[in-house]
């Protein structure tokens, strides 16, 4: 993440020439005897906010989880930054999650993957994995209390004792101490009160990306309409298209 | 049957068992392995404790270093030769069980052929002083013991709570997934788990090699014990494993004067068995990860 907060988001256009931020082709992926994500390719690029629509058990969380290296197997190419990390593998889910994340990747999972012992400025913590952001974690820990002030009263406060929103502002939290360059946020407003996931979405839409970029999968289409660069559908683990022009008639394009 | 004589023995062995029991209580909760090879680490680290005070220097502190290094390295040695090669293959908990297991029998029986079947003894580390509290004489060995082995425990519990390391051991003891998830190597994390979780074990080594005394079957019985008390306290547990090893340190002092040093077992036994049948996920054993969640 670079720079600061800011009201209204101006992304910028992707510079012609650089490699996308992921760059998927002929991807597949499942766990076992099962084929989740059916080859499926997806450009994003620098500066983009693109929301991932689909029902449940169609691959949303399956391809983040790809992405990450932390299903069963996976084929196909995967690129961060013009890195390759997909790896054709069979076995060893999560083996080699932590060089992915190293190389930009922040994973913001569904529900609860938190750590339910550790404070919440331990969790925040836990997100800065890079030396660098190690040493830069005070920086850091103000700005995520700036996109979370409710989070500055429980500092101390063991996460599992938390309510669903106040955990979920902790997982985004702990994904935004990085440096990362792609944030995949799987489902932010899932399980919590429509009031509490709209300011979890807010929050989410604040963020200055710079040059990074963010995949929202979410099932509430209405709470992204509009407001982000990309709408795209997923069925049955292939990506439909382009979902933005049908879903977002008040969207930027128009306005 | 004298009164402090017993909970002085107890609260000797409770920080000698505790200090088993919490490494392989750290192993299990962080890496997802039962270690059953640490009584090979255990039995190894006193050689290296022998070794030192034959060759290197007999004072207590060197002898202690030995120990404590010795351990580590043979945790790292675990760590390279089961650990790392089979972690992310299907029934992990179920070969690594095994490899740590047969890594424990070749072990042993290395040392049995390398030094041979004749028990070591170690010099004394904390010389033969001793304070006189009215009735009750605490010699010099039991306050070393004690003071050395919590200070350890100590250290270690504090470097977890504000190192990164200790930071990511812990991630990884309350959800790996996630912690993986957050960009921690458990490759990586896996060789200060064993190498800390190792030293443990040295130091309870040669803290104890004054009651077993140093031979290549001498890791068996602690390792049961730690294994033991670890399960009994909750695995994954730091504070249960300490409950766990005051209430069974007190069992085996008591044990001793009552009926007999040999009923140890049976009576440990006997109460970690009542104790699990009240409690099955053991005294301060974290719920389930399900239901937690």
């Amino acid at each position: 993440m670079h720079g600061t907060v800011s009201a209204n988001p101006a992304p910028e256009e992707p510079k012609p020439g650089a490699p996308a931020v992921l760059h998927i082709s002929q991807l597949s992926a499942g766990y076992g005897p099962m084929r989740v994500i059916h080859d499926l390719d997806l450009i994003v690029g620098a500066g983009q906010r693109i929301g991932l629509v689909g029902l449940n058990g169609h691959g949303k969380s399956t391809l983040f989880y790809a992405i990450a290296g932390l299903t069963g197997w996976q084929r196909g190419s995967i690129k961060l930054n013009g890195k390759e990390v997909g790896r054709n593998r069979s076995q060893g889910p999560g083996r080699y999650t932590h060089l992915v994340v190293r190389s930009g990747l922040a994973l913001i999972p569904q529900g609860d993957e938190i750590f339910h012992g550790l404070s919440v400025e331990e969790h925040l913590d836990s997100g800065a994995f890079t030396a660098e952001s190690w040493r830069d974690r005070a920086n850091r820990k103000d700005r995520v209390l700036t996109i979370f002030p409710h989070l500055k009263t429980l500092l101390t406060v063991p996460v599992g004792r938390l309510s669903g929103g106040e955990r979920r502002m902790v997982s985004i939290g702990r994904g935004l101490m990085t440096d990362a360059s792609l944030f995949l946020v799987d489902e932010p407003s899932l399980g919590l009160a429509p009031k509490i996931g709209r300011a979890v979405i807010d929050a989410l839409m604040e963020i200055d990306l710079g040059n990074s970029a963010m995949v929202i999968a979410e099932q509430n289409v209405a709470l992204l309409e509009g407001r982000v660069d990309r709408v795209i559908g997923m069925h049955v683990g292939k990506l439909t298209g382009e979902a933005s022009a049908a879903l977002s008639l008040s969207g930027k394009e128009k306005g | 049957m004298d009164i402090w004589f017993v909970i002085s023995n107890a609260i000797v062995l409770a920080t000698i068992y505790g200090t088993l029991a919490i490494g392989i209580s750290i192993t299990w909760s962080s890496l997802g392995l039962l270690n059953l090879g640490y009584g090979f680490v255990f039995a190894f680290s006193g050689y290296g404790a022998w070794l030192t005070a034959q060759y290197i220097s007999p004072w207590g502190g060197a002898v202690l270093a030995g120990g404590i290094l010795s351990g580590a390295l043979c945790g790292v040695l675990i760590n390279a030769l089961a650990f790392i090669p089979i972690h992310d293959k299907p029934n992990f908990t179920m070969r690594g069980m095994i490899a740590t297991l047969a890594i424990n029998l070749i072990g042993t029986q290395a040392l049995l052929w390398w030094f041979g079947p004749r028990s070591k003894s170690l010099p004394p580390i904390f010389g033969y002083w001793k304070v006189s509290l009215g009735d009750l004489v605490l010699t010099g060995d039991k306050i070393g013991s004690v003071v050395t082995a919590i200070l350890m425990l100590v250290i270690v519990l504090r470097w977890m709570q504000s190192s990164r390391r200790g930071l990511e051991i812990r991630a990884m003891m309350m959800n790996p997934h996630a912690a993986s998830i957050v960009g921690i190597g458990v490759r990586q994390t896996s060789f200060f788990v064993m190498s800390i979780t190792g030293a443990l074990a040295g130091l309870a080594a040669v803290l104890l090699s004054n009651t077993y005394y140093i031979s290549p079957f001498g890791g068996l019985t602690p390792m049961i014990k730690g294994v033991s008390i670890a399960l009994c306290g909750g695995l994954g547990s730091v504070r249960g494993a300490v409950i766990a090893a005051i209430i069974l340190g007190f069992n085996e002092a008591i044990t001793n004067v009552t009926i007999g040093g040999r009923y140890v077992l049976i009576t440990q036994f006997l109460l970690i068995i009542a104790i699990l049948l009240v409690r099955p996920r053991g005294i301060a054993g974290l719920l389930d990860r399900a239901r937690e969640a």
